[in-house]
């Protein structure tokens, strides 16, 4: 509740954003259909299914993408007020990470999958046991992304770079790393087959897959299960390390 | 003084401002042009590789969705460069009250915002590379165009950067009436911008492509003017129809912008602090 009053508190205005992910999602669609046009499947995916894995992609955009309002809190000088609380910093973060993902699933996730016959996708999932696997898979996504969201703050605080340019930077190339926007079984030259291995990969094409019916889910969900047992020691230490490096002004 | 005399006296005046950041804290400036350079190609990266996997987009061909890829990055680029330090992103100086410290200057509005935002060291991290792709595009498709061509270019790329500033400062405009709630919103409107030019817009739904072109007018940062460079839009005019466009879009910006200004002119900032922060 309190991520949403801050969300939407101000106005009307956080509406632009679900006008862009929504144009964006029907171009992507558009964009798919006319590049499948003549074509049964390419890299073992027909047509259906990248259409499903494209809008079930955005339906579930911020988990995968793993943001908190950590970048936020540095500009404006708040995180030095969550020291002060009898919590966990990550916990204080993942909380409110979650409360926005919530609000923003009920007011445009769910119904852009409710719009889903009317974009002439199926977005249900391959199975029930896909389904299942899915929701495994997304709760292991998210534990990967809030662990990189956290080392991204702590490479801010240790090279004293503006919180901005690490989140930008992931932005800009995050969507490509985890497949979110293009399956890695449509990139050319082995491309995607490289980047299965990184971390990224585990936030939105290992569970993208699973919900597909495509790849071995517990290959997939074995990798989740390195990466967030690698990052999250990292985050931890780095944070221990270098909180007392950060500076803080405010405005 | 004599207009023109003024503006490249200013120009040079922040070209070398730009400079002197760019040696005075290098770690700064290679880290923001990585990252402006990162934040510029990366939604590109995609669409290049759907391009080499598929063998081309639809009616557009692998080199043809190269430039229109380079298109699209050196308008970015070009944005960058001429309207930096939150021109482009008027809704944060109206939004803080640093519209007063525009008003406060004896010079005309637009002189000081055509003029302040000039970076052109900050911003070659992205107009570099954007021509240089643009270079190899224009090699790729083999062309061989005589200066009418590249004046049409030219003309373009201009028409385009102006079309998306005027977005950005219709909706940077509603900070006049808003100024906390919109202060952030040409952050909204340009990512929006710039992840949605470089797609073409064929195989989408008439209405959605007209919106496209109408009120989001991504259209003509990318599709639109590079259908017409590279002849797939046969049509002798297609050439000036992003110019026009621009016409319309600057018009329109105008006007909202001066009746922002008159609005503000009658409540100003309540937001603005002497020591720099704002409520």
């Amino acid at each position: 509740m309190m991520s949403a009053s801050g969300m939407a508190g101000d106005g009307p205005l956080f509406l632009i954003d679900y006008l862009l992910r929504f144009v964006r999602v029907a171009l992507l669609l558009a964009i798919w259909r006319t590049l499948f046009a003549g074509r049964r499947a390419v890299g073992g995916m027909p047509l259906t299914t990248v259409l499903t894995y494209t809008l079930i992609g955005e339906v579930f955009a911020e988990p995968m993408a793993g943001f908190t309002t950590m970048a936020d809190a540095f500009w404006d000088g708040t995180i030095t007020a969550r020291f002060l609380r009898p919590m966990s910093l990550f916990g204080q973060f993942a909380a409110e990470a979650g409360g926005l993902w919530t609000v923003n699933f009920a007011l445009f996730s769910a119904p852009l999958l409710a719009c889903a016959p009317l974009l002439g996708v199926r977005a249900l999932p391959a199975s029930p046991a896909a389904a299942a696997l899915f929701l495994m898979s997304l709760a292991l996504a998210i534990v990967v992304g809030l662990a990189i969201d956290y080392i991204s703050g702590a490479i801010a605080i240790g090279m004293e770079l503006s919180p901005w340019i690490v989140d930008r930077s992931r932005r800009a190339v995050g969507g490509l790393l985890s497949g979110a926007i293009i399956p890695f079984a449509l990139m050319p030259w082995g491309v995607g087959r490289a980047l299965a291995w990184n971390p990224f990969a585990a936030l939105a094409s290992a569970p993208l897959q699973i919900y597909v019916g495509k790849g071995d889910p517990v290959r997939l969900m074995a990798l989740q299960v390195a990466w967030a047992a690698l990052l999250w020691p990292i985050a931890m230490r780095a944070w221990m390390k270098l909180r007392e490096r950060m500076v803080s002004y405010g405005g | 003084m004599n207009t023109l005399t003024r503006l490249c006296r200013l120009w040079a005046l922040y070209a070398r401002m730009d400079l002197h950041w760019v040696t005075r804290d290098t770690k700064t400036f290679v880290t923001w042009s990585i990252s402006d350079t990162l934040l510029n190609f990366g939604g590109l990266l995609g669409m290049m590789l759907l391009a080499q996997r598929f063998g081309g987009i639809g009616p557009w061909s692998q080199a043809q969705v190269l430039f229109l890829l380079s298109y699209s990055a050196v308008c970015g680029g070009v944005m960058e460069m001429f309207c930096g330090f939150n021109v482009a992103y008027i809704s944060r100086r109206i939004g803080r009250g640093q519209l007063d410290h525009i008003l406060a200057q004896p010079q005309p509005i637009w002189m000081a915002l055509a003029t302040e935002g000039f970076c052109p060291f900050t911003g070659s991290a992205v107009i570099l590379p954007g021509v240089l792709l643009m270079a190899w595009a224009v090699s790729r498709l083999g062309l061989r165009q005589g200066p009418g061509w590249y004046g049409a270019l030219a003309l373009n790329i201009a028409a385009s950067t102006v079309v998306a500033l005027s977005f950005q400062f219709i909706w940077g405009s509603l900070a006049f009436w808003a100024p906390r709630a919109a202060e952030e919103i040409n952050s909204a409107s340009s990512r929006l911008l710039r992840q949605l030019r470089p797609y073409p817009l064929e195989g989408l739904a008439p209405a959605l492509k007209g919106a496209l072109l109408g009120l989001l007018p991504v259209g003509f940062l990318g599709w639109a003017p590079c259908r017409a460079l590279l002849g797939m839009d046969s049509r002798p005019t297609s050439i000036w129809v992003t110019p026009l466009a621009a016409v319309g879009f600057g018009l329109i910006a105008t006007a909202v912008f001066r009746k922002g200004l008159a609005h503000y002119g009658r409540t100003g900032s309540q937001r603005y602090l002497a020591h720099g922060h704002r409520t």
